[in-house]
C-alpha cells in the first residue's frame, strides 16, 4: 500500500518543479504558446454500468491550459505563484497551510478556492499528494487504545492511558515503530461518541484502537488510518449516524472525496466496514419513536444524489440497500439515540455484539 | 404562573433529576445524550437541543456550580506549548516545549487541572485565538525566541482552557498574559471572554477571568497589510460588536478599537501578515512585546 506519493522526496519534487518551469520557459523562448495539460479526476459518477473511469482510477481526460485564453492566463499565473511558494517551503523545510498561501498574494488570488484549485493542479502535474508539497492543515483527529508509536522522536503511548484521547500527528510520514495489541480498529464519526466510549472505559474491556476524525476526516486522519492498516493488518469498523451526512462520511473514509479525487488512491481505506447505525437498527434495538427524526427535503435530495454514485452499485450494493431503506422510511437518527435507555449500551452491548456476530456490511 | 414559565420551571427540575441519576451512576453525559434522554422521558417539556442547553444554564446558575460538576462531559479544545512543565498526580512530567507543533492537549477534567503542578521560566503567556497560528508559532519554536507559554482554545475559549490559564496566572502573577486575535469583533469577543469571563454563562462566568492584554491585531497594524487582505464585516460580526458595546465591560481603548472596526466595515485575519513572509509573524510579535505595545 506504500503508494508512489509516500516515496516522493522533496529533492525529487524540486526537480520536477524545475523541469516543469523549464518546459514552459522553453516554449516561451521558442515563440511557442505554452500549453499545460492537467489530468481530470473524479471520485464517482452517475454511470451505473461499472465501466466508467472512476472504477479504474483513471483520469477522465485532460484539461488544457494555454496562454491564448485570458482566463487560462490568470489560472496559470496563480499556479506559478503558488508553485513558487511551494518551492520555497520545500527548500526551507517549512510547512504552511492553504490559508497562509492565500494571504501571500491576496490581490492576485482573490479567493481561497482559487488557491485550493491551484494546489490540486500542482499535485496532479507533479504526481504527488498535497502533504508532499509541505502544505498541511491543523490536525483534528483523535486516537485512543492499544497502540504505541513514535513521531519525530516523541513517544505516543496510548496504552498507558487507555481511555485518554491523543491527537493524531499532522506529519504522518514522521510516524514510526508502531506497536499494537489491538484486534480491530473502530472509527467513529463524532467526537461525542469518542468521549462516550472513553467515559465507559471501552478500551479497557475491548482490545482495540478507536479513531475519530470529528466529522469529515482530514488528510492526516485518513493517512494515519491507512498507515495503521498497512502495518497492523487489522479489520476496520466504522460507526456513523444513520443520516445522509453520516453515510457521506462513511464513503469518504472508504472511497475518498471528490475534492481530492486525484489523490483518492492514497487516501481511501478500502478495508472499512459499515458497523452501524443501520436504518434497520431502529427496529432491532427498539429505539423510542421520539428519537427518529424525519428526513428533511434536503436530506432526501442528498440521499438520492448519493444513491446514484457509481461505486455504490459496483462495490457495496449492500450499503446501497440500507441507504435506500433510509429513504423509504423517511427517518434518521443519531448514535446517541442508542444510549437513551442505558448510557453504556453502546459500549457494552451494541458494538461488541455486532462485531462478534459479524453484523457489519 | 404562565404556562411557558411553568414549563421552564419544570424543565430545570427534569434536568436536575437526570444529572442526579448520572452522578449516582458515576458516569458522565454529553449534552446531546442529555437531549435524547429528556426528549424520550419528558417529551411534553423538551423538543430541542436549545431548550436543553438553556435549562442546563439555569441549573448552573441556580446551584452555582459548573456544568462539569453536574456530570456533563467537558471536552477541552485547548492546547498548551512552550516553556512550561506540567505534572499531574501520579503522572508523568510533561515538558510542553517538546510537544512538537501540535502542543499538549489541555484536559477537560477541572479536578485534574486543579491538582497539576506547574513549573515555568517563561516571561510571557501568549494566548492565541486560532489553531493554525498556534501551530505555526509552535513549529517555529517561538516560545524559545521569546521565553513564553503558548495557549489556544482553538476559537471561543472553553472552561478548562480558561481554568488552566487562571491557575497558571495565580501561581505566577507577574507573568503578563498577551492575546493574539484576528482584527474583528469575534476576535475581540474571544479576548474579552478570557479577560472578563463568559457573559452567556451566568454566575460561572467571572470565576476564571484573567488580566489579559491585547497584543494584536489592532487598528494600527492595518498599515502592515495590503488592502485586498481586508474582508468586509459580516452581519454576525456587527451583532457581536453591538452586544460587546452594550455589555458595558469594555475599557475605553477597546471601545475605540471596536468603533474603528465597525466604521471601516472591514476585518483582517492574523494570517494577512504572511504577506511579508513566514518570518514576519514572529518578528511582529517580538516587536510588540519588546515595545510593550499592548493594551
Amino acid at each position: 500500500m506504500e503508494g508512489k506519493s509516500e516515496t516522493v522526496q522533496p529533492c525529487v519534487l524540486l526537480r520536477r518543479i524545475r523541469d516543469f518551469t523549464r518546459s514552459v520557459l522553453e516554449d516561451v523562448c521558442s515563440d511557442r504558446v505554452p500549453v499545460v495539460r492537467i489530468d481530470r479526476f473524479r471520485n464517482y459518477c452517475a454511470d451505473s454500468s461499472g465501466k466508467c473511469c472512476c472504477s479504474f482510477d483513471l483520469s477522465d481526460g485532460k484539461e488544457t491550459l494555454t496562454l491564448k485564453k485570458e482566463c487560462h492566463t490568470q489560472r496559470l499565473d496563480v499556479l506559478l505563484k503558488v508553485l513558487l511558494i511551494v518551492q520555497k517551503l520545500l527548500l526551507e523545510n517549512r510547512h504552511g497551510s492553504k490559508r497562509d498561501i492565500y494571504y501571500m498574494h491576496p490581490s492576485v488570488f482573490v479567493e481561497q478556492s482559487v488557491v485550493d484549485r491551484a494546489l490540486n493542479d500542482i499535485c496532479i502535474l507533479l504526481k504527488c499528494s498535497r502533504h508532499n508539497l509541505n502544505v498541511v492543515s491543523v490536525g483534528n483527529g483523535l486516537v485512543m487504545g492499544w497502540l504505541r508509536f513514535f513521531e519525530s522522536g516523541r513517544q505516543f503511548d496510548c496504552i498507558k492511558y487507555l481511555n485518554t484521547a491523543h491527537h493524531i500527528p499532522v506529519q504522518v510520514e514522521q510516524i514510526s515503530d508502531i506497536m499494537s495489541l489491538a484486534q480491530y480498529i473502530l472509527v467513529v464519526e463524532k467526537e461525542s461518541v469518542f468521549q462516550r466510549l472513553a467515559n465507559d472505559q471501552f478500551c479497557g474491556t475491548n482490545r482495540c484502537i478507536v479513531v475519530t476524525g470529528k466529522g469529515y476526516p482530514d488528510i492526516p486522519t485518513r493517512r494515519f488510518l491507512r498507515l495503521l492498516i498497512e502495518k497492523l493488518h487489522l479489520p476496520v469498523y466504522c460507526l456513523v449516524d444513520c443520516d445522509p451526512y453520516g453515510f457521506d462520511i462513511l464513503t469518504t473514509y472508504r472511497f475518498g472525496s471528490m475534492q481530492l479525487a486525484h489523490d483518492a488512491k492514497f487516501l481511501r481505506v478500502p478495508a472499512v466496514r459499515w458497523l452501524g447505525a443501520f436504518p434497520s437498527d431502529s427496529e432491532r434495538y427498539k429505539l423510542p419513536q421520539q428519537c427518529l427524526l424525519p428526513l428533511s427535503a434536503e436530506d432526501k435530495r442528498r440521499i438520492e444524489a448519493t444513491l446514484s454514485r457509481c461505486y455504490l452499485q459496483r462495490e457495496v450494493p449492500e450499503w446501497r440497500l440500507e441507504l435506500d431503506l433510509m429513504l423509504q422510511r423517511g427517518v434518521k437518527f443519531e448514535i446517541e439515540a442508542l444510549s437513551v435507555r442505558s448510557l453504556s449500551f453502546l459500549a457494552e452491548t451494541y458494538i461488541p455484539s455486532k462485531i462478534q456476530h459479524g453484523e457489519y456490511l | 404562573m404562565r404556562e411557558n414559565a411553568a414549563k421552564a420551571f419544570v424543565r430545570v427540575w427534569k434536568v436536575m433529576e437526570i444529572c442526579f441519576q448520572i452522578l449516582t451512576e458515576e458516569k458522565r453525559v454529553t449534552q446531546r445524550e442529555l437531549f435524547y434522554k429528556l426528549l424520550c422521558h419528558s417529551p411534553d417539556y423538551f423538543s430541542s437541543q436549545l431548550q436543553v442547553n438553556r435549562s442546563i444554564q439555569d441549573v448552573v446558575s441556580l446551584l452555582r456550580c459548573s456544568r462539569f460538576s453536574l456530570g456533563i462531559m467537558a471536552s477541552s479544545r485547548g492546547l498548551i506549548a512552550g516553556r512550561v512543565i506540567l505534572q499531574g498526580p501520579n503522572q508523568e512530567v510533561v515538558d510542553c516545549s517538546a510537544c512538537g507543533s501540535s502542543g499538549h492537549p489541555i484536559s477537560g477534567d477541572l479536578d485534574y487541572l486543579d491538582k497539576l503542578s506547574v513549573r515555568t521560566d517563561a516571561r510571557y503567556i501568549i494566548v492565541v485565538e486560532k489553531h493554525a497560528i498556534f501551530q505555526r508559532l509552535a513549529e517555529d519554536r517561538m516560545f524559545h525566541h521569546i521565553p513564553s507559554i503558548l495557549v489556544t482554545a482553538k476559537g471561543y475559549p472553553d472552561i478548562a482552557t480558561r481554568f488552566l490559564l487562571h491557575r497558571i496566572s495565580r501561581n505566577f502573577p507577574k507573568l503578563p498574559i498577551l492575546a493574539l486575535v484576528d482584527w474583528n469583533p469575534a476576535g475581540l469577543a474571544i479576548l474579552c471572554t478570557f479577560k472578563f469571563g463568559s457573559i452567556g454563562m451566568g454566575l460561572e462566568a467571572y470565576r476564571y477571568a484573567c488580566n489579559v492584554k491585547w497584543l494584536g491585531m489592532r487598528g494600527d497594524d492595518l498599515e502592515l497589510i495590503p488592502e485586498p487582505s481586508l474582508v468586509p464585516l459580516r452581519p454576525r460580526d456587527l451583532q457581536i460588536a453591538k452586544s460587546l458595546n452594550s455589555s458595558g465591560i469594555l475599557p475605553e481603548t477597546y471601545r475605540e478599537e471596536l468603533a474603528r472596526m465597525v466604521q471601516s466595515g472591514k476585518r483582517a485575519e492574523i494570517e494577512a501578515l504572511y504577506f511579508h513572509g513566514y518570518d514576519f509573524l514572529g518578528k511582529y510579535i517580538a516587536h510588540n512585546i519588546v515595545g510593550a505595545n499592548y493594551i
